[in-house]
């Protein structure tokens, strides 16, 4: 799949995100300390962990939504290094608090968004098209797993190298599933994704697992030892 | 619903050349100033939540002070004093109430989220403006001619008037846009908005209810038009300088 920035156009090269050391609390609570993965293109890095493990949080400062309160986060994009404004615009995103605006249509939000990223409007349609979101109902409306194509849709507009994905399948029926995996593998063909679920997932082309549970229950002992990939 | 990846996602190259839409981006920015201002008042229009809000307020206002004083409450020496002061009372806290709720409601209802992954926040910030900005004339429109009657209130140089209308309403427009996103990010929000706004906007309403005088006195001092405008021009700098420090982790 290819991407709407004009550098992709040339030729699909590597993409590489790469977190070190990641340290994230809030307030006295610690939620990450010192997690470390990578992921390249084509591959999936899956991040597993129980309830408040840090899942969302890791997901959120790859984002760009949250600052790491240390550790270093790298995305590159066709050899070049994104900054942390460049990459909170370039990601996709998926993920249960991601809203829409309720009165506006399925249509209408993506519409408002694609205008945000300077993609062509039709776009939007095709993707909900492909998702089989209704175009015409207003957001508010839509049941909660038409709520998550719609994640999905949206996630997808800019043909983002990276996603990130927090519980991507969930409320979908199989159809939905079965739409969003196709999604998914087209997107791996030049994309790299970082999928977060609390039990262990079948995904395709999975580099690593990530478990935060293990790396959480290490990181509340005295000595903090770093997470690594398996 | 079709089947999953039957349809052909757009090829990049044939978006770009036949779109349109990625365009320089100066255009870009234009374009997502003017997308976040639509989607306001498209969804405005649909929920009408501030809408009621500043109209309910104002008038509810506008008709306990015309009770409260009248034409007859004020002798006509003291008109010139009391009566423009009042109109920007009135505006200040339709204002207070009506526009903070933009930013809160984006943080409340979530939507926040996508709209920090995908807009520029100084468009974002400029598309917030214009449509608080003209939330404000619309409700100026409605409110000043009725103030104007029922108070009785001389106006001797409608230019100045509307000068004063449209200065001061974007300068409230740009300080309750920029002050609504820090008190969107902070708890304790109630209390929060009035705090910042009152050194923020003291000299912008000051200012501006010494301009609305002179439209009824018939002119006004040196400089009070100039030094309005300025300091709308320095909130608006100061806005677009701030508000992605605001908005931004």
């Amino acid at each position: 799949m290819g991407r709407y920035n004009p550098q992709a156009m040339t030729a699909p090269s590597d993409s590489l995100v790469e977190f070190t050391d990641l340290l994230r609390g809030f307030g006295r609570v610690p939620v990450l300390a010192g997690v470390s993965g990578q992921a390249r293109t084509g591959q999936v890095l899956l991040v597993t962990g129980s309830n408040g493990s840090g899942k969302s949080t890791l997901l959120r400062c790859l984002a760009g939504l949250l600052r790491p309160q240390a550790g270093t986060i790298r995305l590159r994009e066709d050899g070049r290094e994104l900054d942390a404004v460049e990459r909170r615009r370039r990601v996709g995103y998926v993920a249960p608090d991601l809203a829409f605006y309720e009165p506006l249509t399925a249509e209408e939000n993506l519409t408002f968004f694609c205008r945000l990223r300077g993609v062509p409007a039709r776009r939007a349609v095709e993707l909900l098209a492909t998702l089989g979101v209704p175009a015409r109902r207003a957001a508010g409306a839509l049941s909660s797993g038409m709520r998550q194509r719609l994640r999905w849709a949206w996630a997808l507009l800019h043909q983002p190298r990276l996603l990130l994905l927090d519980e991507p399948f969930q409320n979908l029926d199989e159809a939905g599933e079965a739409a969003v995996r196709t999604l998914l593998d087209s997107h791996l063909e030049d994309g790299l994704a970082v999928i977060a679920t609390p039990s262990p997932l079948l995904v395709p082309r999975l580099a690593a697992t990530l478990d935060l549970s293990r790396h959480h229950a290490a990181s509340d002992r005295p000595t903090a030892g770093r997470a690594g990939t398996a | 619903m079709s089947a999953p990846g039957s349809l052909p996602l757009p090829a990049p190259r044939a978006a770009a050349m036949a779109g349109g839409e990625v365009g320089t981006p100066v255009r870009r920015w234009l374009g997502e100033a003017t997308a976040v201002f639509v989607k306001d008042w498209r969804t405005e229009l649909r929920t009408r939540h501030a809408l009621h809000t500043l109209l309910l307020f104002a008038v509810t206002t506008l008709i306990t002070v015309s009770m409260a004083l009248g034409p007859l409450g004020v002798s006509s020496g003291e008109r010139l004093a009391v009566l423009p002061a009042l109109l920007w009372i009135i505006l200040l806290f339709a204002a207070a109430a009506g526009l903070p709720r933009g930013f809160v409601q984006e943080e409340e209802t979530h939507t926040a989220t996508a709209l920090r992954l995908a807009a520029t926040p100084s468009a974002l910030f400029c598309g917030k403006t214009l449509y608080s900005a003209s939330l404000l004339l619309a409700l100026e429109a409605l409110l000043v001619p009725l103030y104007v009657a029922v108070m009785q209130l001389p106006v001797v140089s409608l230019g100045l008037l509307f000068a004063a209308l449209a200065a001061g309403g974007l300068g409230l427009a740009i300080g309750s846009t920029l002050l609504a996103a820090i008190v969107a990010q902070a708890q304790g929000r109630g209390a929060l908005f009035p705090i910042l706004a009152f050194p923020v906007l003291l000299p912008l309403l000051l200012l501006a209810v010494e301009l609305t005088r002179g439209a009824v006195a018939g002119s006004v001092g040196e400089g009070v038009l100039a030094n309005l405008l300025l300091y709308d021009g320095a909130l608006a700098v100061s806005g677009l300088m701030l508000f992605p420090i605001v908005w931004n982790p």
